[in-house]
């Protein structure tokens, strides 16, 4: 199996004020093409931490980590740019952009990336059709419920065919309804599709969802266990 | 990002805020407004004198006086005298010569008393050289060799008002009057005069030529009722007008003087104006480069403030891939598009400013001297026209343009070096 996401002895301090907080204190990782991982831990356990070093949106204090066998550390800014539009980020917050009907949104990394406007209107409304959008393309955030906008936000995160989705609580902000159809949708998608999935929860339920769990405890992975089918 | 997607999404930035987006828009249209009014209606101004200078000032005379010339200048007690036209007459180049005694004096109708400057002149040699505005208004015969007590008037002495209501008129027979202050005691001269023609409206003002608030009288006469032989200027008409030969002209006659006279040219008085004009150009267009300058903060002001609202949309663009030059060209183009929208606008309400501001004043009669051709005459009064050059025009837009993107280039800055993780934590 390829190796997607792999962390070495990976160390984060932040500075709260003057005093140097561990959020994440060596922490190794390593996450294969086609897993469905979840990374369960109380908040202040280091796992949004550990998700926003591997999304390479932020760079560690020591340690490293590969995407796809690319060492993060040694890339630019613009090579960090260009590494996250193969990463597909999905918020707890959605982090939809307002002002952009559902259709607009999902088509927005797809112009980032330079794609011409009828190719990824195309894919934007397949991907919406695949998240159970069809009909609400056109719809703005603001007349979405939470689930659908988590969906739109999912249908974003898949555009550009990502390496692998990383999602942070995604179900956190959603009443339990829309939250078990949303969890299906990722389910659904890492069997059916392949896409290879790091969801960050403190939810055990949810966490037990995945093929297999880490559990996170003070910047430190504390356990690991696969779940049943 | 393809540019018209950065467009796109820039413009779409802006709709969000229409208000805001407007109210700083209306910042650079009145910066721009401000620029596009004043230098139309400057240039409109110097055009207007301009033309005047040329019409009152025919290009082909040279104007020769004492001492510090137009403007005056330290008495050094050199006088020109009538006859030196005789001399002057000799030159190469000169086809004639003529002197002008001028004095103020008053004139004296049934009507009233007015004051005005009379000029002692030769009909005829003065009809040859100004040819165009030395007429009669009803195309009567101003006589070459007039009666001693003959007098033209200017069109001001004869309809002062400029509404019909005459004080004299072709004909009439009026007192010329003039405080001698050599005699001593003080006397005052008059004699009776007939005026025998009224000149056509010459307009605006003139330097040694026909002015509208003018009387000519004889020369022979102004010697004697003035008791002079000086005079104050020599009109010198020349063969050509080709600038070689005023200049060498000039030469010669301020030698022959001994450099104790002036000679001006029309051409010279033209480039004297311009360089004046320049210069209030200049001064005008900094004044209101000033009020876009405050335009230009506003939109920084705007950005800063745009900046922080959207810090957590810069941190999802930044997670979905967008580089940081992105993000700075997207913040870019929506000030040049506040910018341009400003301009345009500007240059079109600016325009539309000169032409009511050149109208409310030829309206109001003229606060600066200013009517519109074809409306009833106004004491001396010249014709403005708005001038847009197309360097005002296309300066205007660019400059509107770059003071929009250069005060958004550090919020832009700014935007581009945020870090994803803090943006997107950022409430």
């Amino acid at each position: 199996m390829t190796m997607v996401v792999e962390a070495v002895n990976l160390k984060k301090v932040y500075m709260l004020g003057k005093v140097p907080v561990e959020a994440l204190r060596g922490v190794n990782l390593k996450v294969e093409e086609g897993e469905f991982l979840s990374v369960l831990g109380p908040s202040g356990s280091g796992k949004s931490t550990l998700l926003n070093l591997i999304g390479a949106l932020d760079k560690p204090t020591d340690g490293k980590v590969f995407v796809d066998g690319v060492d993060v550390s040694t890339l630019n800014e613009n090579e960090l740019a260009s590494l996250r539009r193969k990463i597909g980020f999905v918020f707890q917050f959605f982090n939809l952009i307002p002002r952009f009907t559902a259709l607009e949104n999902v088509e927005l990394p797809m112009a980032i990336a330079g794609v011409g406007k009828e190719e990824r209107r195309k894919r934007a409304a397949e991907l919406l059709e695949t998240v159970g959008l069809a009909d609400r393309m056109n719809h703005k955030p603001t007349e979405l419920s939470g689930g659908e906008q988590q969906r739109v936000a999912i249908a974003r995160a898949l555009t550009n065919n990502p390496r692998f989705l990383l999602m942070d609580e995604p179900t956190g902000n959603i009443d339990s309804k829309n939250a078990y159809e949303i969890i299906q949708l990722v389910k659904r998608l890492n069997r059916e599709k392949g896409v290879t999935i790091i969801m960050v929860t403190h939810d055990q339920r949810l966490a037990s969802e995945a093929n297999r769990t880490v559990h996170m405890l003070d910047g430190l992975i504390v356990k690991e266990a696969m779940n049943k089918a | 990002m393809k540019p018209n997607d950065i467009f796109a999404y820039a413009f779409s930035a802006i709709k969000l805020r229409k208000l805001r987006a407007g109210l700083t828009t209306l910042g650079v249209v009145i910066g721009i407004a401000a620029i596009v009014a004043l230098l139309s209606i400057t240039q409109g101004l110097q055009i207007a004198i301009a033309s005047q200078l040329q019409k009152g000032f025919a290009t082909d005379t040279l104007i020769v006086s004492a001492g510090g010339g137009l403007g005056g200048g330290a008495d050094s007690g050199f006088s020109l005298l009538v006859n030196d036209t005789q001399t002057i007459s000799q030159i190469e180049n000169v086809t004639a010569a003529l002197a002008i005694i001028q004095r103020i004096g008053y004139i004296k109708t049934a009507n009233g008393t007015r004051r005005a400057t009379i000029l002692g002149v030769d009909f005829a040699a003065y009809k040859e050289i100004y040819s165009s505005t030395f007429i009669a208004e009803d195309g009567a015969d101003i006589p070459s060799n007039p009666e001693s007590n003959a007098l033209v008037v200017g069109k001001r002495i004869s309809d002062p008002w400029g509404n019909g209501t005459m004080f004299c008129r072709a004909g009439d027979t009026v007192e010329i009057l003039w405080a001698n202050t050599t005699a001593r005691p003080l006397r005052n001269e008059s004699y009776t005069g007939n005026v025998v023609a009224v000149l056509q409206e010459v307009g605006g003002f003139s330097v040694g030529g026909p002015s509208d608030n003018s009387i000519y009288i004889p020369i022979s006469k102004a010697q004697g009722f003035f008791g002079t032989e000086k005079c104050e200027m020599i009109i010198v008409k020349l063969k050509s007008d080709d600038k070689a030969t005023i200049e060498s002209t000039a030469k010669t006659i301020r030698n022959l003087f001994g450099r104790q006279v002036t000679v001006t040219s029309s051409t010279a008085v033209l480039n004297i104006i311009s360089s004046v004009f320049s210069t209030i150009e200049l001064f005008l267009a900094g004044i209101a480069a000033i009020s876009l300058l405050v335009a230009g903060i506003g939109i920084m002001n705007i950005m800063i403030v745009s900046l922080m609202e959207r810090t957590r949309e810069i941190g999802i663009l930044k997670a979905l891939g967008m580089k940081n030059h992105t993000v700075l060209l997207i913040f870019l183009t929506e000030a040049a598009i506040i910018g341009l929208m400003g301009a345009l606008i500007g240059v079109g309400t600016g325009w539309a400013l000169a032409e009511l501001v050149v109208r409310i004043f030829s309206a109001n009669g003229g606060g600066f001297g200013v009517r519109q051709s074809g409306q009833a005459a106004l004491a001396g009064g010249i014709a403005i026209t708005p001038v847009l050059t197309p360097t005002v025009l296309l300066g205007a837009i660019a400059f509107g343009l770059l003071v929009s993107v250069v005060f958004a280039l550090y919020p832009a800055w700014r935007a581009s070096r945020l870090k994803p993780v803090e943006a997107l934590r950022y409430e």
